[in-house]
């Protein structure tokens, strides 16, 4: 537990949280190997953060860093890794009831419409009816769809499926948000607009969140504290602080230190994304060879 | 005269390649009404030439006349019923083996590796083949209808389910697990309701071949049923009433392929 201390004040626990708390998440020396033999392929080598109780987080790096990797484990869909990922005292092998996923691929059910899949998880819980509707409603409305709830994910947009997986997630009251690329597959503008809601209802709730991204502003955009990945193998290559005042919103996208931050972390993160970027390339050149 | 040239000066909107929805859904159905117009004056003209010899082509106001007392007739609709419950009893058998063998073999990489192929070229095979093995197994009576029915729907629902099996997207999978899911609430949360549509669909194919060869069995050898009446009636050279039935064999195919259509709209 020595070594966990020293970490947490070696990548800068933010002196602006309450210092005696324990953090709502600790992430402690994980391994992940893929494959046997001589064909081992280290998908997250020794990672070790924490996450404090109402901190926004962001895991950044490029394709091939083992993001999804760490979200599947820290998710608990992969329960066989080496180290700790802790909730407390409880080590994650099995989803836990206190995180919550949103998954990077449009994941809302297509034969329910929008307010039962928000009410998805309140089900499986049993909650009764009135009482899931009248809760599925409150986050369906925090995340600006209380006009649509009786339509289908096929009449809705892809930003808005995604804030009815977001809200789907919430309505589950997870202490810690977890989440996968949310926006990857939005454009640009949406991705801004739909992270002013992200921050929004992260302030209002004091959501402990674990975003994992590879977008670099997005990351920026929201979070108070960023980890660096680098390249297979994934390790933490640096975290960063960022201080940037809340309430933020996307207008922050605009000031200086926001550049500041930027192009900090893409000083860090070029490196790692030109090496799997020539990674690639020598994999496509050697299949051509072959073919 | 004036108002048409009115109408021509009129800037006429594009709509020659593009026709738009509802005016190419009328002409399509100006078009089915003309060809049907077309086939039953040819049929007319046909019957009235003599060229064929007695009652080939009974000419269509007899059809119509023995359509009517085929209707009031408590033969025909015994026989209906007969069929009727043969074509049920095999679709819900088929139906109850196909949906369990595809949701074992859906489920099941090792298991679908080692059936696959049985089923594939089973599936094909016309089931008529076995008739004089499930008349001996069975009997001449609705049994062994009924069996060879179950067996051709089977193939269909077992199919279609375990395709639909796999096709689930695996990110609901996923999703039922991240929210701590039991066994039973992913199947009946998210299994099923996501293969709704293919199981339905399979039933709709099994429907169809099931009547397909329980009608056909019928005709081979039986004493009761729609395809016995047509043998009966055929056996009298009764061409009117043959015709008549065969119409009404049509009607009530379409109509149950059309139930269970609008079911999987809904």
């Amino acid at each position: 537990m020595t070594s966990l201390s020293s970490e947490t004040s070696l990548t800068g626990a933010d002196p602006s949280k309450p210092s005696g708390s324990a953090p709502a998440m600790v992430i402690d020396d994980v391994v992940k190997r893929f494959g046997r033999g001589n064909d081992i392929v280290t998908a997250v080598d020794h990672v070790s953060f924490n996450v404090q109780q109402g901190e926004f987080v962001s895991v950044i790096g490029p394709s091939g860093c083992g993001k999804s990797t760490l979200f599947n484990i820290i998710g608990g869909l992969l329960g066989d890794y080496d180290g700790n990922v802790l909730i407390g005292d409880e080590r994650i092998s099995a989803p836990h009831p206190e995180v919550g996923m949103v998954f990077q691929e449009e994941s809302t059910f297509p034969w329910r419409n929008v307010i039962d899949n928000v009410a998805f998880p309140l089900e499986l819980q049993g909650v009764a009816k009135s009482e899931r509707m009248d809760r599925a409603h409150h986050f369906i409305d925090m995340v600006g769809l209380a006009n649509f709830e009786k339509n289908y994910p096929s009449q809705l947009s892809g930003g808005m499926k995604q804030r009815v997986s977001i809200a789907r997630t919430l309505v589950s009251q997870p202490k810690i948000l977890l989440m996968d690329e949310p926006f990857a597959a939005l454009d640009e503008q949406t991705r801004l607009l739909l992270g002013d809601k992200i921050t929004q209802i992260q302030q209002q709730l004091h959501q402990t969140t674990l975003l994992i991204t590879h977008n670099l502003t997005e990351a920026v955009q929201l979070s108070d504290r960023i980890v660096v990945m680098t390249y297979r193998p994934g390790r933490v290559k640096r975290i960063v602080n960022i201080d940037l005042p809340r309430p933020r919103t996307s207008d922050v996208v605009g000031s200086d230190a926001f550049g500041h931050y930027v192009a900090e972390i893409w000083n860090d993160l070029r490196e790692e994304a030109s090496r799997g970027m020539a990674d690639s390339e020598t994999a496509a050149s050697r299949r051509g060879a072959h073919g | 005269m004036a108002a048409t040239g009115e109408m021509s000066a009129r800037p006429r909107p594009v709509a020659a390649p593009v026709m738009g929805g509802e005016a190419s859904a009328r002409s399509a159905f100006f078009l089915r009404l003309a060809c049907a117009a077309f086939v039953f004056a040819a049929w007319e003209g046909l019957s009235r030439s003599g060229l064929f010899y007695g009652e080939v082509v009974p000419s269509l106001i007899s059809i119509v006349r023995a359509m009517g007392v085929l209707l009031v007739d408590p033969v025909f609709w015994t026989n209906l019923k007969v069929t009727f419950l043969e074509v049920a009893a095999s679709l819900a058998i088929g139906t109850l083996l196909g949906v369990v063998t595809g949701i074992v073999l859906g489920a099941n990489r090792f298991l679908m590796r080692a059936f696959e192929p049985y089923i594939y070229y089973l599936s094909p095979t016309p089931r008529i083949i076995l008739f004089p093995i499930m008349i001996m197994w069975f009997g001449v009576g609705p049994s062994s209808k009924i069996a060879l029915g179950a067996l051709s729907a089977f193939f269909a629902v077992a199919l279609s389910t375990a395709a639909g099996m796999r096709q689930i997207d695996q990110i609901l999978i996923r999703v039922g697990r991240s929210f701590r899911a039991s066994k039973w609430q992913m199947a009946t949360k998210i299994y099923l309701p996501a293969m709704k549509i293919p199981v339905l669909n399979g039933i709709r194919l099994g429907m169809g071949t099931a009547i397909i060869t329980v009608l056909l069995a019928e005709t081979k050898l039986s004493n009761q049923g729609l395809g016995y009446l047509i043998m009966q009636v055929y056996t009298r050279f009764d061409m009117p009433t043959l015709y008549a039935l065969l119409i009404a064999v049509f009607a009530i195919a379409g109509a149950s392929n059309a139930l269970i259509g609008r079911a999987i709209r809904e």
